[in-house]
């Protein structure tokens, strides 16, 4: 299925280039359209394809622009306009204008109809919110924590470093890398049993956008901790108060900075 | 219009205000007398819409008009200065335009306003009694101010034609006084928001006790907002004015009008945008207050729960640039020599529609199990290009093209006759493409810096190679074509009639954008009145959905527009009768 998205784009290559040298305005409208379509639907080829609402938003966005562009001359407006016109108005054209109006829009507007009314077993689109808001101070195991501009101890111990360092990697190994992966990108052998899938510690857009704090809460109080705002939340994350210190939990946020190469935001 | 002499003007002034405190408060008492008593939690409901959804459109409603009013003074009143400073009529006309827009939007402002001041304390009487006793006093300087702003206003434009030639200083000189009354309401009425989403803690104790009034009124987001707002009342006030001159192109009936109203549509659309430039950096910095105030509200409002808003904000600023760009590619059709330029277009489109698809790209997106499936955590593409890095990037690329279009607009008619004109135009495109480059460079390298690296170094590093850049080019063809040769006058007027509805929709798109933007702002204290001092207990204290919530900018926007049309209307009606030989309002 995926393999036929390169072959719409070379057509839509196609009607452009014909358009251009036969200058057609409307074809060429048509022909740049099918041509985005053709490539962003193929970025399913090399990576995970675009979900259905990020392609709404390109394509509505791309005749939006493209209608701009076609109407910046008089001349261009025109001749983008005088098909429809035609079509419409001459009377020469009676017959296409019977079929759009009796055969194409009926069909398309029934096949609207039968794919918003078709039985469908999957579950509903989920809107994910990505950064909960973090809370003011936790309770962990009856003692009071601050979590609003809470630092990790353990970076101001230099020379237990490597200790603390390898104490959170075994942490890590021991705990979390059934979900978060062994090697901390997100692909845990456990992993796809969940919706959404854990998040990585690697690249740019997790944890280093985070406060250590940030990371601190979510670990000690996981899903069960998210504020009330903005719920249900999305989440599988345990809450390891129970399972880990508040000194373990310090030592592995250290480790997975650390074996990241990122840098806790400040 | 303008034929009531200056001191009447006064009288009707002082009366039309009285009239409408003296309604508000009577329609108060007699309310407050009439309806039972409030709920034990301090509320009355406001039946079918919900007491909510009411003060939202009217107090949305009255922002708008207030920003408009606000707005508009700012830039008539340079228009005259400048008018007065070139000896040119044709700036005095533009300004006198304005100046009779917003002295008929007054009387519509005070009109809502007098509803928003009913509204308030009848539905939310609890919640109003803490306003008046943390800010109360400054609720009497507002009216104080109000009186001074009506008063200076009717003088200002019953005046103009009265003081003309000598005493034209002295009428500018009123207009300053104007907008500096102007300004004191904004920073009194922003006191108040300021105080109910970022209490300031020494002025006001966790229990909702006064400790010191200064500082109740010096809320974090204070100063910011007022900025903020102002800036965005001059982008707002100029749209307003540059979609009044596009309906007045469209329903022109001589080309003497058509060129007028051209003209005038052009240059309050370059006021609102070259203004719109300035928004982002001091948007920063109220963000940067908000997150000093308090880290939860900046990410629920930055990454959390609001964080789609920001998507549907950047679907509009893109569709806003692409409207300015097309304005400004289909305004070479009018300029003698634009035809030149044209082969330049197709590549500020190209860069335009790139930047835009990045700016609009979410990092958060809706998806099916199946697409969640497949995508992981992130998209390894839309991961990339939804964060801050790339839409940074973006923006700043999307606007130097939007200068670069709005130069070519301005040189296409002109040939320089300086002798360095080649060395001019190489130095002219070297600044284009190495800040270009630099821009692109600092947003590639901020996914490899810290957060705290990109934040506070590099996207202002960022932002600061653009404006140089077009402090620069602008220094640089100021230099470059004095003098020049111009090939010929623009032929304002000769512009197809759709140009109009690209300016049109720029204002719509602000206005919706605002309405959005204020329920995010707004929604940021969630279950609260005053954030953390005073609970809302009401049936409404949740969050409606984006949904919801777009459905009710919505419906204010379009409410807005038809009593604007209805200015519009009202204007176009008392000049046909002036034009007749009635000439009294």
């Amino acid at each position: 299925m995926m393999k036929i998205y390169p072959i719409i784009a070379a057509i839509g290559l196609l009607i452009t280039v014909v358009s251009v040298l036969k200058k057609s305005p409307f074809f060429n409208f048509l022909g740049l359209l099918t041509l985005i379509y053709g490539l962003l639907k193929s970025v399913g080829l090399i990576t995970a394809p675009f979900p259905a609402q990020v392609m709404t938003m390109y394509m509505a966005m791309s005749v939006f622009s493209l209608f701009i562009y076609f109407s910046i001359q008089e001349s261009t407006f025109e001749a983008l306009l005088e098909p429809v016109r035609a079509v419409l108005a001459d009377d020469n054209k009676r017959i296409l204008r019977v079929l759009i109006v009796f055969i194409a829009l009926p069909l398309f507007a029934g096949y609207l109809t039968f794919d918003k009314v078709k039985p469908n077993y999957e579950p509903p689109v989920s809107a994910r919110i990505v950064h909960p808001e973090p809370v003011s101070s936790i309770e962990f195991r009856g003692k009071p924590i601050t979590i609003i501009g809470l630092e990790n101890p353990l970076r101001k111990d230099a020379a237990n470093m490597a200790g603390n360092l390898e104490a959170g990697k075994k942490i890590y190994y021991q705990n979390c890398f059934y979900c978060h992966g062994d090697d901390l990108d997100g692909r845990g052998h456990l992993a796809l049993g969940f919706n959404p899938v854990p998040p990585p510690f690697r690249g740019t857009d997790t944890i280093a956008q985070l406060p250590e704090s940030f990371v601190f809460w979510r670990i000690a109080k996981g899903w069960r901790g998210l504020p009330a705002g903005s719920t249900p939340w999305n989440s599988a994350m345990p809450s390891f108060e129970d399972l880990l210190t508040e000194d373990e939990i310090w030592k592995v946020t250290l480790f997975i900075y650390e074996a990241t190469g990122n840098k806790p935001r400040s | 219009m303008a034929d009531v002499s200056p001191s009447k003007s006064l009288i009707k002034g002082v009366i039309k205000l009285t009239l409408f405190l003296g309604v508000g408060f009577a329609v108060l008492f007699i309310l407050n007398k009439v309806l039972s008593a409030p709920t034990e939690d301090g509320y009355r409901f406001f039946p079918v819409i919900g007491s909510r959804v009411w003060v939202w459109i009217i107090a949305q409603l009255h922002l708008n008009f207030a920003a408009f009013v606000l707005g508009v003074p700012i830039f008539a009143v340079s228009m005259e200065f400048m008018s007065w400073r070139r000896n040119d009529e044709r700036l005095d006309r533009i300004a006198y335009d304005f100046t009779k827009l917003f002295t008929l939007a007054y009387t519509l402002t005070a009109a809502v306003g007098t509803i928003l001041m009913i509204s308030l304390p009848v539905l939310y009487p609890k919640f109003i009694d803490h306003l008046m006793k943390i800010l109360g006093p400054t609720w009497w300087v507002y009216v104080l101010v109000m009186y001074i702003e009506t008063l200076v206003c009717y003088y200002y434009f019953y005046s103009w034609k009265q003081m003309k030639g000598s005493k034209k200083g002295t009428h500018v000189a009123i207009g300053g006084l104007l907008n500096i009354m102007g300004i004191t309401m904004l920073l009194i009425t922003s006191s108040w928001v300021g105080y109910m989403t970022t209490p300031n803690p020494h002025g006001v104790s966790e229990t909702g006790e006064l400790i010191n009034r200064w500082q109740a009124i010096k809320s974090y987001m204070w100063i910011p907002l007022s900025l903020h707002r102002l800036f965005a009342n001059v982008v707002f006030g100029a749209g307003i004015a540059a979609a009044y001159a596009a309906y007045r192109f469209i329903t022109a009936e001589t080309d003497e009008q058509r060129a007028y109203y051209d003209w005038m549509g052009y240059t309050s659309a370059m006021i609102s945008i070259g203004f719109s430039l300035i928004l982002p950096g001091i948007g920063y910095l109220l963000g940067v207050e908000i997150y000093s105030f308090n880290e939860q509200m900046g990410i629920q409002l930055m990454g959390g729960f609001f964080a789609w808003l920001w998507v549907m904000q950047a679907i509009l600023i893109g569709a806003i640039l692409m409207f300015v760009n097309y304005y400004l590619w289909i305004s070479l059709n009018k300029m003698p020599g634009g035809e030149r330029y044209f082969k330049y277009v197709k590549y500020l489109f190209i860069v335009n529609l790139l930047g835009y698809a990045v700016w609009l790209t979410p990092h958060s997106i809706a998806l099916s199990l199946e697409e969640a499936r497949r995508m992981g955590a992130y998209h390894p593409v839309l991961g990339s290009l939804g964060v801050m890095a790339s839409k940074n990037t973006a923006v700043v690329v999307s606007y130097m093209a939007t200068f670069l279009s709005f130069t070519i607009f301005k040189i296409s008619n002109k040939e320089p006759i300086v002798s360095w004109a080649k060395l001019g135009h190489t130095i002219r495109a070297a600044v284009i493409v190495l800040s270009t480059a630099a821009a692109i460079a600092i947003g590639i390298y901020s996914y490899m810096v810290t957060s705290a690296v990109r934040v506070k170094v590099l996207s202002p590093i960022q932002f600061g190679i653009f404006f140089l850049s077009i402090i620069i080019l602008f220094v640089l063809d100021t230099m470059m074509y004095k003098g020049a040769i111009v090939i010929g006058e623009p032929r304002w007027g000769k512009m197809p009639e759709r140009s109009q509805y690209a300016l049109i929709g720029i204002t719509v798109t602000f206005t919706w954008l605002m309405a959005m933007m204020g329920y995010m702002r707004s929604g940021g204290r969630q279950f609260w009145h005053v954030y953390g001092i005073v609970k809302d207990t009401s049936p409404d204290a949740y969050l409606p959905t984006h949904g919801y919530a777009a459905v009710v900018s919505s419906i204010v926007t379009v409410i807005f527009f038809a009593l604007i049309g209805l200015l519009f209307w009202s204007i176009m009606k008392l000049e046909k009768v002036a034009d007749k030989g009635g000439a009294q309002t």
